[in-house]
């Protein structure tokens, strides 16, 4: 009898550490860590309306369930490029251009491995709301490691732009124009009056001081001290934006390239700087750029920069033609002077007899 | 002898000036006649807007452009062209999709008076009997314009006015105003941008599949020895912004204790507090591997991109794309060296590696 006690307890005992212990071993795993979303969302939503929409979101993991929190977050520009600068921390203030009040969004996702989940947002804004352009992010979060030293976690983010139309406050001052050489190498990027290496871009740099994002438009002349002309007919091809407050650097390549490429089993486009056929010399840049909202004034700015570009090899060939010229020319003065010099001797000569 | 000479040059002196005179004001009327004319044909056009009522790819919809006419001229037509590019002396592109052949001219306040001449895909003309300006913010509506099909490319409508009634001769005003048609909430004839982002102790190029380690243990802190370890992360997308990724937290700390991390990029150096990453092989110690993946406009933020040099700030961007980028696969090395003063414990960190968009 007491054996069979002993047996039950010990099966009691089993069976209640298995109960409990599953649960646990399940909460703690690991989240999937390998997702795909949409990068970016761009609304136009009048005062009082709404827009609902979904997003998708993959789990490109074949194992294990992607387990996502998600939350808005705020965000500005980190310098004079593109890439945002989120507000992560939860006390983070909340920006005048701020979605967090009216984007809403399911709190927590699961999705299957190998599958996706189209998930419900919607954007509301009040009647009698300004206008101006609204931005915030979609943080997506999957859970963090426990162990080790080193825990590692993957959020992705989407950037999600509302634009309120209406009467707004378009104000964007051009700080700089010129040749432009984008980092590269551990060299910051930087505008060059005179280059030794041929650039690639012409860049402008924008100071936005209005209450819109702006994306300009526009093209950029540039001419050779001879006259040769080419012309950068897009000076905007990514549809970049200048945020609200950024003084936005905007890089356009003088020869633009594009390639069609297969990315995830769908075609797409790429585009990138090629080596632009300059000659060396005296370069004249001239930019015609336009910007504006929907219903607002179309604004446009215009400015003219120049830069020498001088290559190592045009200036040796310089250097080695002026070489030879001077050469050439004191050859000349010396055979003129030896000559002179020649001609002047038999008469001084002849005086002295 | 002296004063006659002095009366010839006097003569002479004097006959220049006559004629210098004379050269100036035929001069100065001669740019008079010129310029005028030429200076009142280059006045912009002024306060240029444009109101798409629904900016949706495709859809019919109605346009009210609107302008301060500048010159006191005669008008007998204004000429409303259609295309890609804003500058009025390059080619006119038409903007893929757009078609403004239907359009009717619904409503006109300010110069008015005026009815379609003419319309084509991208060209409207309105005319009337050339009259003068008397009311110069103007105001055209019209209906029934498709929009461009193209999210992609703004566009814009190329503004001249004439004297002529079929806008030919001599333009007086010009101007251009600037659209933009957005994204709609479906567009199920365009691929959607995705971004596509995995992590982990190992990855697989196109993030089919990863190791599923998500923590590493570096070993035990020792004075002399650098502690270091390496994950990996694969990140691609089709979006024109491209991508750009940061890594947050705090570095490893133990209860209040923290092993400092390195604001600079700076060399690992055994027995002094450190904590850094970098995204590319090294030798001091040997741990990592460069960028994988043969798309090269992915790179590694300059800060981490220097061999046997580490740095940790959180929050910084440590690797991106200013476009398009198929997979490509960066290798993250971290380094752990601890003095003699630091005090005992099990130091942690979880870093979050946050892939995003750009704007």
């Amino acid at each position: 009898m007491k054996r069979f006690q002993s047996i039950l307890v010990a099966a009691f005992v089993l069976l209640a550490a298995t109960v409990y212990l599953l649960p646990v071993s399940s909460a703690s795993a690991q989240s999937s860590a390998s997702l795909s979303i949409v990068p970016r969302k761009n609304y136009t939503i009048e005062p009082g309306k709404s827009v609902k929409d979904t997003i998708t979101i993959r789990n490109l993991d074949t194992e294990r369930p992607l387990e996502l929190s998600l939350r808005v977050v705020d965000f500005t520009y980190s310098d004079d490029g593109g890439t945002p600068k989120l507000m992560i921390a939860e006390d983070a203030p909340q920006t005048t251009w701020s979605l967090k009040p009216y984007l809403k969004l399911p709190k927590n996702v699961v999705i299957e491995p190998k599958s996706s989940k189209s998930i419900d947002i919607g954007v509301s804004m009040p009647a009698n709301h300004g206008a101006g352009s609204f931005y915030s992010a979609i943080l997506y979060s999957s859970g963090s490691s426990e162990g080790g030293n080193v825990g590692l976690s993957a959020s992705g983010v989407t950037l999600v732009f509302a634009s309120v139309p209406g009467e707004v406050d378009q104000n964007l001052t051009l700080k700089n124009f010129g040749a432009y050489h984008v980092a590269k190498d551990g060299k910051p990027a930087s505008y060059v009056y005179a280059t030794m290496d041929i650039p690639y871009t012409i860049g402008f740099t924008l100071k936005n001081e209005g209450n819109v994002t702006e994306s300009p438009v526009g093209s950029i002349t540039l001419k050779h001290m001879f006259g040769e002309e080419t012309v950068i007919n897009d000076i905007n091809p990514n549809k970049s934006l200048a945020l609200i407050g950024q003084e936005r650097t905007f890089a356009a390549c003088i020869k633009l390239q594009s390639q069609d490429v297969n990315f995830n089993g769908s075609a797409s486009q790429t585009k990138a700087c090629a080596e632009p056929s300059l000659l060396p010399g005296l370069y004249t840049a001239t930019l015609d750029m336009y910007y504006g909202q929907n219903g607002n004034n179309t604004k446009d700015l215009s400015s003219t920069a120049h830069f020498w570009y001088l290559p190592l090899w045009f200036i040796i060939i310089s250097v080695i033609v002026l070489l030879l010229i001077a050469y050439f020319v004191w050859r000349i003065v010396s055979k003129v002077r030896g000559y002179s010099h020649r001609k002047a001797q038999p008469k001084r000569s002849t005086r002295r007899r | 002898m002296h004063h006659h000479r002095r009366a010839q040059f006097h003569e002479q002196v004097n006959s220049w000036h006559h004629v210098w005179s004379e050269a100036i004001l035929s001069f100065v009327l001669a740019l008079l006649l010129l310029v005028t004319p030429v200076s009142a044909a280059q006045m912009r056009l002024q306060d240029r807007s444009l109101y798409v009522q629904n900016n949706t790819p495709s859809v019919e919809t109605s346009y009210t452009v609107s302008f301060r006419y500048m010159s006191p001229e005669s008008i007998g037509s204004v000429s409303f062209l259609f295309c890609v590019d804003p500058i009025p002396y390059h080619e006119c592109v038409t903007p893929p999709g757009l078609d403004v052949s239907g359009a009717t001219l619904v409503d006109q306040s300010g110069e008015s008076g005026f009815t379609i001449l003419s319309k084509s895909t991208n060209h409207i003309v309105l005319t009337r009997p050339a009259g003068p300006i008397t009311s110069a913010m103007s105001s055209y509506k019209f209906d029934n314009i498709i929009n461009p099909s193209n999210t992609d490319l703004s566009f814009s409508v190329r503004l001249r006015t004439h004297a002529t009634p079929n806008a030919t001769g001599t333009q007086i005003d010009f101007g251009s105003v600037k659209g933009q048609i957005t994204e709609g909430i479906l567009i199920e004839t365009q691929v959607p941008p995705m971004l596509i982002f995995c992590l982990a102790e190992e990855v697989a190029d196109n993030c089919a599949s990863t190791n599923e380690t998500f923590y590493k243990d570096m070993g035990t802190l020792e004075p002399a020895t650098t502690l270091s370890a390496q994950s990996q992360m694969a990140v691609g997308t089709n979006a024109t912004g491209g991508f750009a990724i940061t890594a947050s937290g705090i570095p490893p700390s133990a209860g209040t204790n923290v092993i400092e991390p390195l604001l600079l990029s700076t060399e690992s150096k055994p027995g002094s507090n450190q904590f850094g990453i970098n995204l590319v092989a090294n030798n001091a110690p040997a741990v990592g591997i460069d960028p994988q993946g043969i798309w090269a406009n992915a790179i590694v933020a300059s800060d981490y991109n220097v061999p046997n040099k580490y740095k940790y700030v959180s929050g910084d961007l440590v690797a991106y794309s200013p476009n398009v980028s198929l997979m490509k696969k960066f290798t993250v090395s971290y380094i752990l060296n601890t003095s003699d003063e630091l005090k005992a414990g099990v130091y942690s960190t979880t870093i979050t590696y946050i892939a995003s968009g750009r704007f």
